[in-house]
């Protein structure tokens, strides 16, 4: 594969033709910041917080990271004065829409805050609309969730706000929300997301609810419905048992 | 079925559904969604983004009242007082006997005419509030003889067999 190189912040980095501006600049240390974007899905390209400036032939640009495709050498800047007065603005207004999500709060303190006080916006939703959480779940085959509604009332839910058929309450939509708004109760062996009730399994190893009944059936559905006695074993008592089996087999040698 | 199941037509089957009963019932979206075989959420989505789509009753009249600026400054919305006045029931409801339902629109592109409401496709325009008992009475009237219409037409063909 050619390689290319792309000089960022004055740090040469190496890499892949065709490679995302944002994915470089992470694996070398290079921290843009960015709310729509996680590695397992890519594309959304909403916040337009990871923009960019891109030097080539003597010429500037403001790129959008997360889907800038580096095809050859190039120069780029992530932290400039022009940059941050962009991203200023855009973590005004969206701490505007907003008021009250810890991330966005703390990212504007970071970059100052501009007078938005002309913008109002109702309290009690932390929701950028990003749809990161539309595409896990899609990405998972479920679709239980999508945009509704357009304009000031877009949000996203399920199907006439009721609990969805499709959802199996596996939570991966809450996991990629940058805003943390999508919420998940969980007690006495009940998790609630978007207004479903789910019953949770036990571990059989340690004994601690971790996961719902569907999402059981779906993993079990996925890995080719494996018949018979099905072990349930959280994360922790997985890796532990690996962790344990890795050591076993070389203590042998 | 009109359209070979492919999610490319689920706009269209939505808007013949739109047309046949001026809304489109959660069952028929349920149905939809299974033979096309599209994400129900995705269906919902689509159908809660077109204007043109609705997804609770509309009445056999849908009356849209425009509150565009120059109907605004026209005073429409002592218009849509006065309608909902007449009709007991607010903008975004229908009347009890699915006769009526009432919605605002901006700007109809008739802004010469302003204050101006549309009722199905007729325009009415330089509307007053005392012009409206009338406008509506007409549709009532109309309405109760498509009726009769109807019932005749129905007795005629009995009496063909
Ligand atoms: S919890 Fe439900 S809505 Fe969220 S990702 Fe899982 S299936 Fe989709
Ligand atoms: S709920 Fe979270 S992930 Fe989904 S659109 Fe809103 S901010 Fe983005
Ligand atoms: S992370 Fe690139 S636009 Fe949001
Ligand atoms: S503003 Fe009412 S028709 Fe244009």
């Amino acid at each position: 594969m050619d390689k290319i190189s792309v000089i960022i912040n004055g740090k040469k980095c190496l890499a892949d033709k065709g490679e995302f501006l944002l994915d470089i600049a992470e694996r070398n240390g290079i921290v843009i910041p960015h709310l729509c974007h996680h590695e397992a899905l890519r594309g959304q390209a909403a916040c337009r917080l990871c923009i960019a400036e891109v030097r080539e032939n003597g010429r500037k640009r403001i790129v959008t990271s997360c889907i800038f495709p580096v095809m050859r050498d190039l120069e780029a800047e992530t932290d400039t004065e022009e940059i941050r007065e962009m991203r200023k603005t855009l973590l005004s207004l969206l701490s505007a829409e907003v008021p009250e999500s810890q991330t966005i709060a703390s990212l504007a303190e970071e970059y100052g805050k501009g007078d938005v006080s002309r913008f109002s916006k109702d309290f009690g939703n932390e929701c950028i609309l990003c749809g990161l959480c539309v595409e896990a779940c899609s990405e998972l085959g479920c679709n239980a969730i999508a945009t509704v509604n357009r304009g000031i009332t877009k949000k996203i839910s399920t199907p006439y706000d009721e609990p969805s058929a499709a959802c199996i309450g596996c939570g991966s939509c809450a996991y990629v929300c940058p805003t943390g708004c999508i919420r998940i109760d969980e007690r006495n062996g009940i998790r609630t997301i978007w207004n479903k009730e789910f019953e949770l399994i036990r571990c059989d190893r340690c004994g601690r609810y971790y996961i719902t009944k569907e999402e059981n059936e779906y993993l079990r559905q996925r890995n080719g419905g494996v018949q018979g006695e099905l072990q349930c074993i959280c994360k922790n008592c997985r890796q532990a048992e690996t962790a344990k089996k890795i050591m076993e087999t070389s203590l042998e040698f | 079925m009109k359209y070979p199941a492919e999610r490319r037509f689920s706009l269209a089957v939505m808007q013949d559904i739109q047309r046949a009963f001026n809304y489109i019932p959660k069952e028929a979206m349920i149905e939809i969604s299974e033979y096309l075989n599209i994400p129900f959420s995705q269906l919902y989505s689509m159908a809660t983004f077109y204007k043109a789509l609705s997804l609770e009753p509309k009445g056999k009249y849908i009356i849209k009242v425009c509150d565009g600026t120059a109907c605004h400054i026209r005073s429409s919305m002592v218009i849509l007082s006065e309608l909902q006045k007449l009709l007991g029931i607010d903008a975004g409801e229908i009347t009890r006997d699915g006769l009526f339902s009432v919605e605002t629109v901006n700007c109809l592109g008739a802004c010469a005419l302003a204050p101006v409401m549309v009722i199905n496709n007729e325009y009415h325009g330089k509307l007053t509030p005392q012009d409206l008992s009338e406008i509506i009475r007409g549709y009532r009237n109309a309405s109760d003889e498509s009726k009769d219409d109807l019932i005749i037409s129905k007795e005629e063909g009995d009496g063909n067999v």
